[in-house]
């Protein structure tokens, strides 16, 4: 008698509710709700806007090579700001720490632009086509095909 | 600990005295990587390059055998002789990665334009095992592994146009990535319980204090799931296969020895440190018994499921699968014995499987294919090279006058007499060997036994360079066979790992 | 320096083979050759220089040709492993030895007819002819158990490459069967290793001769000799597995008759002569005198399953057809007396047991080359095909007989003194008095399957189906055998590699007592080993 929850007890209970929340709910709306899917309601939502092509789309990837490059500096600037705070108790040594920091970064930088990984390559445009056929209507709402008389040759 | 900055500053300064192999390969990778830029023949300059890079590095390495075995950068790095045993490991497989590099025409002008930049990230490879196998502090511990893993992921994708390569890089992120994901949480709760990072304040603190078991066999279990993904043991192995078949063989040969061994080297590292069984000799988590059932079911799967494959890449990723078991019995026995016994196996192991990828390279240069149905007749086609995988195999399985064998040998000693558990899982261990016999000889069943099916008997022997590359090994795998004591002294004498101060 | 150069001359000579361009077939042989009667000269020297009243077993100072040399000595953790170069003689190797030379002799000379890659085939053949002799000369259990291993592998290819239509199968059948059992074996040696001091050096050691002696074990140590010690008995059948797979004691024996099946002739005769002895050899050396009482506790055991190899054998020879094949299962049978002259553990039964190692050595590569012999020229070995071959092939019949005769335990050949010096053995002790007499059932049974194949084979007129044809020529009736390659009866080669054995066999059959002598007072030494510990036994 007397025995408290612990503290993982605690944890335990609320994932449990929290699971069981949400099965119960999927599970009702699933048992209450009427099943009648037509051609728009399967449509991808964008904004109320009619949906231009599959999302499944292949980026450009000078996208992610500008972005990376971008991070990188973004990071150097983090590591470079804690330095300058204390660049003037150390002094000299901090310099040449940096410098050699900034010299990496830069090959780096260098290397990119002379295999041309900064070029903006202008692309090709490859504009997806919308795949229809998954957007057809439902088996369920199209009228029965009237059986196309057979002819004999 | 110094907490104010001069002191800080001053030990900074100090342990870069001690970080030489390290900064040696990153000028290393920095010299590739400006060779790539600026040389217009890079397919011989960057290779000769690196290897005298290499060997600077190893002389900087051998240097450290005298130092004093300490912590350095704030508790983050530690040279001790653990850590060198395993950077001239590394530097080894390193060496000869490159050297099969050379001779590959997967990674010839044909297939890869680009060959620069393969070495920078090889060599930033072995930067991240050097780290790993040096790390004491979880933090550093997992940016080594990363680093690691990224220039693996790299690596294993470099043949970009090949569907293959691709999907096994991305299938080796995805696993990497979860991995990794469910390591740092590992670390964090035991962060959590312990308030501490570095592997010696957690090994001091679970012995003061009480820790909450649950969580730290959660913890524990987690933490292994990221080595266990870079040692390739079951159930962290679904990778492996589909990577060894899909990278260039070059870095599969590379990932199977490097990243194997680095993976060790740091799982020895933390557990023996962090959760050790002295002094009250029952361990906080008990991994012995947890590895216990990982090997097991790491030698019985690996060994089992290589039976059936028919491509031998895939064939030594299932195999290597069981090694990491093998391996595991020479951990999990927790003693000095064990732990040099996993590390001469560990050497033992690059020898033979580097020579066997080579192998495998050399004649995939001449038919064109990995399956072990195109290696018919090969006995007779290519004669040095059939000899040479005949014996890296007969390694592999741990038969003597070979390398493999006393690798062997030196594990199941260091099982023995320590009870009913380790002997069942000795018995099993040699049982499952005699299984291994079974696939690895299906390759010289089709080269000696079996006549290639067009009847071809032209001789197509390699270079004079990769035969005699291929006979270095060979020689290699039986000398150590036959004459390892240097090599086992070695590995004795290394063991001296820097325990809690 | 005799045995390390008994030993090693056929790594020269596959060394030097391996110099030989392969166009040079006549050369290759003429090496081996030369190397294999260089062996069977020092075998003699060393049967001339070998002194019958030493013992040996669990002393080296009794040991003779005793050549010691550090080998190699490395820190495992707490202690030290180190192994010798160890190699020494005593009764139980010497005949051994001396068959081993002779065997690989006439295996030289039956190779003589394979064209097939004639130069990675004899460096294979001395390869494995090397590590044979090795097992029964080195002591050092680590350097044994290097050889005993590297027996496998060449072995596994002779059968693999130049071997017979299902080659692939036996030759991997073969090589897994006796893995399995090595492999534990190599678990028995590790903790053996640890248990056992060399008194001399008082270190741990792998000497199988300070293993022989039980003051040697470490008290409390894993195979300390103690009352109710598992490990002990453990260790005891991992070694025990691992020789009677090489015997091969039934039900371990099914690679035999596939191995022996698919080999080529003289892959069978050292297989059947040599190869087979290496488990026999092991018993006696090393599984019983290390762990006596736990062989004293399944002595009766092992009787029994050496008398159902014995009587399973024979009975799985009677059921074939094929002569190579009947010839496999009568080795099974036959060595099953091996296991029951043991099991008697007086110096009766194990001289027979030893002696049966030895004739069989002899007379089971006769059968296997006139096995050879008659498939060469006829390429069949099914044994209704053929009639009437005693007419045509009088020499061949010749051999036959004496081996057939040999074999079924015919007085005044060798066959008869070792099998009868089994079942004096055997009977004379009480617990295996009744195994004796169901074994001697394996006698009448070999009679009647060797008959029977010498009835249908050698009797009567050539039957209408016969693997070759009579014509009638110029009014006589001439044999013309299609495809006999003009040969029908023995050649000079042929008869040269059966008559030495033939000779041996006949002088053993007369009198047996030079081999008696050299191995009578190593195998009383192990008699009183075997049952001094089951006198501590009983106590």
């Amino acid at each position: 008698m007397g025995q408290e929850i612990s503290e993982f007890g605690k944890v335990f209970l609320f994932l449990a509710v929290g699971v069981i929340f949400v099965v119960l709910g999927f599970v009702t709306s699933r048992l209450i709700r009427p099943h009648r899917p037509y051609t728009e309601k399967l449509t991808t939502y964008e904004c109320g806007e009619e949906p231009k092509g599959s999302a499944w789309v292949q980026f450009n990837i000078r996208f992610y090579v500008v972005a990376l490059i971008f991070i990188i500096f973004d990071v150097e600037v983090l590591f470079l700001y804690p330095w300058a705070t204390i660049f003037k108790q150390v002094g000299g040594y901090a310099l040449a720490v940096a410098l050699v920091f900034l010299g990496v970064l830069t090959l780096g930088l260098i290397y990119e632009w002379k295999k041309g990984y900064i070029n903006w390559v202008v692309p090709t445009p490859n504009i997806p086509k919308m795949p229809t056929k998954k957007f057809e209507k439902p088996k369920s709402l199209e009228k029965p095909k009237v059986a196309e008389p057979e002819t004999t040759a | 600990m110094p907490n104010n900055l001069p002191e800080i500053i001053e030990q900074v300064k100090l342990s870069l005295g001690a970080f030489v192999p390290e900064i040696s390969l990153s000028a290393l990778f920095l010299l590739v990587i400006t060779l790539d830029m600026v040389l217009n023949e890079k397919r011989v300059v960057i290779p000769m390059v690196s290897l005298v890079g290499f060997v600077i590095t190893g002389f900087f390495t051998w240097q450290q055998l005298d130092m004093p075995n300490q912590e350095y950068f704030l508790r983050m790095h530690v040279v001790d002789p653990f850590a060198v045993f395993f950077k001239f490991l590394f530097l080894g497989a390193g060496a000869l990665a490159v050297l099969i590099t050379m001779d590959s025409e997967e990674l010839g002008e044909k297939n890869v334009a680009n060959i620069g930049e393969y070495y920078a990230v090889l060599i930033a490879m072995v930067l991240g095992m050097f780290l790993m196998a040096s790390a004491s502090d979880m933090l550093m511990m997992f940016l080594a592994l990363e680093l690691v893993s990224i220039s693996s992921y790299i690596l294993t994708g470099y043949l970009k146009h090949q569907i293959k390569s691709s999907e096994a890089s991305l299938k080796y992120i995805i696993y990497g990535a979860v991995s990794s994901g469910l390591m740092v949480y590992g670390m964090s709760l035991i962060y959590g319980l312990t308030g501490q990072t570095n592997i010696y304040e957690i090994a001091k603190f679970i012995s003061a204090n009480e820790v909450d078991e649950v969580t730290l066999t959660l913890a524990a279990l987690l933490v292994m799931g990221g080595f266990g993904y870079k040692i390739g043991a079951v159930p962290f192995h679904f990778w492996s296969p589909d990577v060894y078949e899909g990278a260039p063989t070059p870095v599969t040969a590379f990932l199977s020895v490097g990243s194997k061994a680095a993976g060790f080297a740091m799982l020895i590292r933390f557990f023996k440190v962090a959760i050790p069984a002295e002094p009250t000799g029952e361990l906080a988590f008990d991994w012995v018994n947890f590895f216990a059932l990982i090997a097991l079911v790491s030698m019985l799967l690996g060994n089992f499921a290589a039976i059936w494959q028919s491509n031998v890449k895939r064939m030594l990723a299932y195999s290597s699968i069981a090694h990491a078991g093998y391996l595991l019995l020479g951990v999990l026995v927790a003693d000095d014995l064990g732990t040099q016994a996993v590390m001469f196996y560990l050497a033992a192991y690059t020898v033979m499987t580097v020579g066997a990828f080579y192998v495998v390279i050399l004649i995939a240069n001449k038919i064109g294919s990995d399956d072990v149905n195109d290696y018919r007749g090969l006995g007779k086609r290519m004669p040095l090279t059939a000899a040479a995988l005949t014996v890296f195999l007969v390694s592999l399985t741990g038969l003597p006058p070979t390398v493999g064998f006393i690798g062997k040998y030196m594990i199941f000693t260091a099982l023995l007499g320590k009870g009913t558990v380790f002997l069942t899982l000795a018995i099993i261990g040699v049982l499952t060997s005699a299984v291994s016999l079974y696939y690895y000889f299906k390759i010289p069943l089709n080269m000696y036994l079996r006549e290639s099916e067009d009847g071809a008997e032209t001789p197509m022997e390699s270079s004079a360079f990769a035969n005699a590359l291929a006979a270095f090994l060979m020689i290699l795998t039986i000398g150590f066979g036959l004459f390892f004591t240097p090599l086992a002294n070695f590995a004795k004498n290394s063991v001296i790992m820097l325990v809690m101060n | 320096m005799t045995l390390t150069l008994i030993t090693f001359l056929p790594l020269i000579a596959a060394l030097i083979t391996l110099l030989i361009p392969k166009e040079q077939k006549q050369t290759i042989r003429l090496v081996s050759l030369l190397a294999a009667v260089g062996q069977v000269i020092l075998a003699v020297v060393i049967w001339q220089n070998y002194n019958p009243s030493l013992a040996g077993v669990d002393d080296v100072s009794k040991f003779q040709f005793v050549e010691r040399a550090a080998w190699f000595s490395v820190e495992l953790g707490g202690y030290t492993v180190s192994a010798d170069y160890l190699m020494g003689i005593d009764g139980l190797s010497v005949t051994m030895v001396i068959l081993t030379a002779i065997v690989a002799l006439v295996g030289v000379g039956a190779s003589w007819t394979i064209e097939k890659s004639v130069k990675s085939y004899f460096v294979l053949y001395n390869l494995m002819s090397m590590s044979m002799m090795g097992c029964f000369l080195a002591l050092d259990f680590f350097l044994f158990y290097i050889f005993w291993e590297v027996t496998l592998i060449p072995m596994y290819f002779l059968i693999g490459i130049w071997g017979g239509k299902n080659r692939e199968y036996a030759a991997i059948k073969f090589f897994i069967y006796t893995l399995v059992g090595s492999v534990l074996m190599l678990l028995a040696i590790i903790a053996l290793y640890a248990s056992v001091i060399d008194p001399e050096t008082g270190r741990n050691t792998f000497s199988m001769v300070a293993m022989a002696n039980q003051q040697n074990f470490i008290s409390g140590s894993a195979l300390a000799p103690s009352e109710g010690n598992l490990l002990r008995a453990l260790a005891f059948f991992a070694l025990f597995l691992a020789f009677v797979i090489k015997v091969p004691m039934v039900p371990f024996h099914t690679w035999l008759p596939d191995a022996h099946v698919e080999a080529p002739t003289p892959i069978s005769v050292v297989l059947a002569g040599v190869l087979l002895k290496l488990g026999g050899y092991g018993l006696l050396r090393i599984n019983f005198p290390i762990f006596p009482e736990v062989f004293q506790q399944f002595a009766w055991w092992i009787a029994l399953f050496g008398v159902i190899s014995i009587v399973y054998g024979a009975f799985c020879a009677i059921a074939q057809t094929d002569f190579k094949k009947m010839v496999a299962y009568s080795s099974v049978s036959h060595m099953g007396f091996v296991l029951l002259g043991i099991a008697a553990v007086n110096s009766l039964g194990m001289s027979g047991a030893m002696l049966q190692m030895f004739s069989h050595g002899l007379l089971s590569p006769m059968m296997f080359l006139l096995v050879g012999v008659i498939y060469e020229r006829a390429h069949t070995r099914e044994m209704d095909k053929f009639g009437g071959l005693a007419k045509h092939m009088p020499v061949y019949a010749g051999f036959i007989m004496l081996a057939f005769m040999g074999n079924l335990g015919m007085p005044a050949l060798s066959g008869f003194v070792a099998e009868a010096f089994v079942f004096l053995g055997a009977f004379a002790v009480e617990q295996t008095r009744l195994l004796s007499v169901i074994g001697t059932l394996g006698i009448l049974l070999s009679a009647a399957y060797l008959l029977r194949a010498y009835k249908a084979m050698f009797t009567g007129e050539r039957k209408p189906n016969a693997a070759y044809e009579v014509e009638g020529h110029h009014g006589e009736e001439h044999a013309h055998f299609h495809d006999w390659k003009g040969k029908v009866d023995l050649d000079g080669r042929e008869i040269a590699l059966l008559a030495p054995l033939a000779a041996i066999v006949i002088i053993i059959g007369v009198y047996p007592a030079p081999v008696l002598d050299l191995i009578m007072p190593s195998l009383n030494r192990v008699a009183e080993i075997l049952s001094a510990a089951a006198n501590v036994a009983m106590k």
